[in-house]
C-alpha cells in the first residue's frame, strides 16, 4: 500500500499492537540483529586456519574494524573494547542501509482515530530513525566507558583524570590551579553528561533526515514516477550510512581513548 | 537518559522531547536488551572465533618468519662453511699440486743422477771389461808371440833356449811391436 497520509514521516515510532509494546522501529532492529546473527552463525561452524569464500569476507570485514579502531584506541585498550566499536559499527550500518530498502516507511496502514483525523503507520521504520534505539545504544556506550574508564584508571585516577591540575605547579598558584581545574572538571562532568544525549541525536537526526528527504522526494511528482527523484538520494543515502556508522563509533573511540589516555592532552577533550 | 536529564531539573524540557520523539522508558529498555543482544551474539560467534584465528594465523606467520629467519642464517654460515672449505680445498690441491711438482723434479733429477751414474759405472765396467780383454788379449799375444819368438829362433839358431832367454827375447819383441 503506498503512502497516502501525507508526506512528513512522524518524528517517533509506531506501536504495531495496542496491546503490545512492540514498536516498527524495533522490528527493523530486530531485523538486522538477525541479519548479522545469521550472518555469524553461517560462518561460526566454518572457521578453518586457510579461509575461504564466506570466511574470507567475514574475516576481511572484522580485521579492517579490528585494525581501524586499533589505530585511534592502541593495542591494549582495543583488544578488551573491540567487540563493543565492532559489533556497534555493523549494527548502526546495517540498520541504516535497511532503512534505504523500498517499501520501509512508505509501506502501512491508515488510522482514523476516534477524536477525528487520520495518521498513515508505516509497517517498518529505519532502526536508527527512533530516539530510543540511538539513545539505548549511547546509554550502553557511557556505561562500559564508564566501567573501562574506571578499570583503566582506577576511581581516584578517574576523578584525578577529570577535576586534577595538569603539569607541576606550586605555591599559591598551585592553589589557584586547582580551583581552575575543579570548575573545568565540573564543566567537563556536564561535557561527559551531554555525550550520550549528542551521539543519539546525531545519529537520530542525520537517519531521520535521509528518511524524510527521500519521503519528501518521493510527493514532489506523480505516483507512477515517485522514485525517479529519490534515486540518485538513495546512493547518498548508502554513503550517509556508512559515514554516520563510522562517526558514531570514532566518537565513542575517541570517547574513551581520552579518558584512558594517560598523556597530558586532556584539553582536546573539551571540544568534543 | 530523559529520565536522568528530568532528575537534573529540566523535566519539562525533557518530557517535552520524549514526547515529541516518541521515547519511552519501555521502548527504551527493549532496544537496549535488543543491542546487548546483538553485541553479545557477534561478541560469541563472530568476533571470538574469528579473532582467535586471526592470532592464530599470525602467530603461524610470525614462527614461519622466525624459522624463515633462521634458515636463511643457518643458508649464510652453510654458505661461508662451504666457501671455506672450498678454500682450504683449493690451498690443498695447490699445495699437493707443488708438493707433487717439487717431488717430480726432485725425482727425474734423481733418476737422472742415478742413469748417469749407472752409465758412468757401465761404462767403466765396460771399460774395465775392455781392459781385461785387451790385457787377456795382450797376455795370450804375448804368450803366443812368445812361443812364436822362442820357436823362430829356436829354428833359426837351431839352439834350445833357457828361461831367460826366451824372457829377454820376448820382451825386447813386445816393446818393439808396442813401439811400432
Amino acid at each position: 500500500m503506498a503512502a497516502e497520509g501525507g508526506h512528513k514521516l512522524p518524528l517517533y515510532p509506531e506501536q504495531i499492537f495496542s496491546w503490545l509494546p512492540l514498536t516498527n522501529s524495533m522490528v527493523m532492529s530486530w531485523l538486522a540483529a538477525g541479519i548479522i546473527i545469521f550472518l555469524c552463525r553461517s560462518a561460526a561452524g566454518k572457521f578453518e586456519m586457510v579461509p575461504k569464500s564466506f570466511q574470507n569476507v567475514a574475516e576481511w570485514i572484522i580485521e579492517s574494524l579490528y585494525n581501524f579502531f586499533g589505530g585511534l584506541l592502541g593495542d591494549h585498550l582495543i583488544k578488551k573494547t573491540f567487540w563493543f566499536f565492532g559489533g556497534t559499527f555493523l549494527f548502526v550500518l546495517i540498520n541504516n542501509w535497511l532503512g534505504l530498502i523500498p517499501g520501509v516507511g512508505t509501506v502501512g496502514w491508515n488510522t482514523e482515530f476516534v477524536g477525528g483525523g487520520k495518521s498513515f503507520l508505516p509497517f517498518l521504520r529505519g532502526g536508527n530513525a527512533d530516539l530510543n534505539m540511538t539513545s539505548a545504544m549511547s546509554v550502553v556506550f557511557m556505561a562500559v566507558w564508564t566501567f573501562w574508564a574506571i578499570q583503566e584508571n582506577g576511581v581516584k585516577g578517574f576523578a584525578e583524570h577529570i577535576f586534577a591540575p595538569k603539569g607541576s605547579f606550586s605555591g599559591i598558584l598551585k592553589i589557584g590551579m586547582i580551583v581552575i581545574f575543579f570548575l573545568v572538571g565540573i564543566l567537563e562532568v556536564i561535557s561527559i553528561m551531554i555525550r550520550p544525549v549528542a551521539l543519539s541525536f546525531r545519529l537520530f537526526g542525520n537517519i531521520y533526515g535521509g528518511e524524510q528527504t527521500l519521503e519528501s522526494l518521493m510527493h514532489l511528482v506523480p505516483k507512477q514516477i515517485a522514485f525517479l527523484p529519490a534515486l540518485p538520494f538513495y546512493f547518498v543515502e548508502l554513503l550517509v550510512g556508512l559515514i554516520q556508522a563510522l562517526v558514531f563509533c570514532l566518537l565513542a573511540a575517541i570517547f574513551l581513548n581520552l579518558i584512558c589516555d594517560h598523556g597530558d592532552d586532556h584539553g582536546e577533550e573539551g571540544s568534543h | 537518559m530523559f529520565t536522568l536529564l528530568a532528575a537534573g531539573g529540566f523535566s519539562e524540557t525533557a518530557a517535552e522531547i520524549g514526547r515529541n520523539f516518541g521515547w519511552k522508558p519501555a521502548y527504551f529498555v527493549a532496544q537496549v536488551i535488543n543491542f546487548l543482544l546483538v553485541l553479545y551474539v557477534l561478541k560469541r560467534f563472530a568476533f571470538g572465533p574469528i579473532q582467535e584465528i586471526l592470532e592464530k594465523r599470525r602467530a603461524n606467520i610470525k614462527e614461519g618468519e622466525e624459522k624463515l629467519a633462521q634458515i636463511e642464517q643457518k643458508l649464510i654460515e652453510s654458505e661461508k662453511t662451504n666457501a671455506a672449505l672450498i678454500e682450504k680445498a683449493n690451498a690443498d690441491a695447490k699445495r699437493l699440486i707443488n708438493e707433487a711438482k717439487d717431488s717430480s723434479a726432485k725425482l727425474a733429477e734423481q733418476k737422472a743422477a742415478e742413469a748417469v751414474t749407472n752409465a758412468q759405472n757401465i761404462m767403466a765396467k765396460a771399460e774395465e771389461a775392455a781392459k781385461a780383454e785387451r790385457a787377456t788379449m795382450a797376455a795370450d799375444l804375448k804368450k803366443e808371440f812368445g812361443r812364436l819368438v822362442v820357436a823362430t829362433t829356436s829354428q833359426v839358431t837351431g839352439k834350445a833356449l833357457n828361461e831367460d832367454d826366451q824372457k829377454r827375447i820376448n820382451e825386447e819383441a813386445l816393446s818393439s811391436v808396442q813401439s811400432n
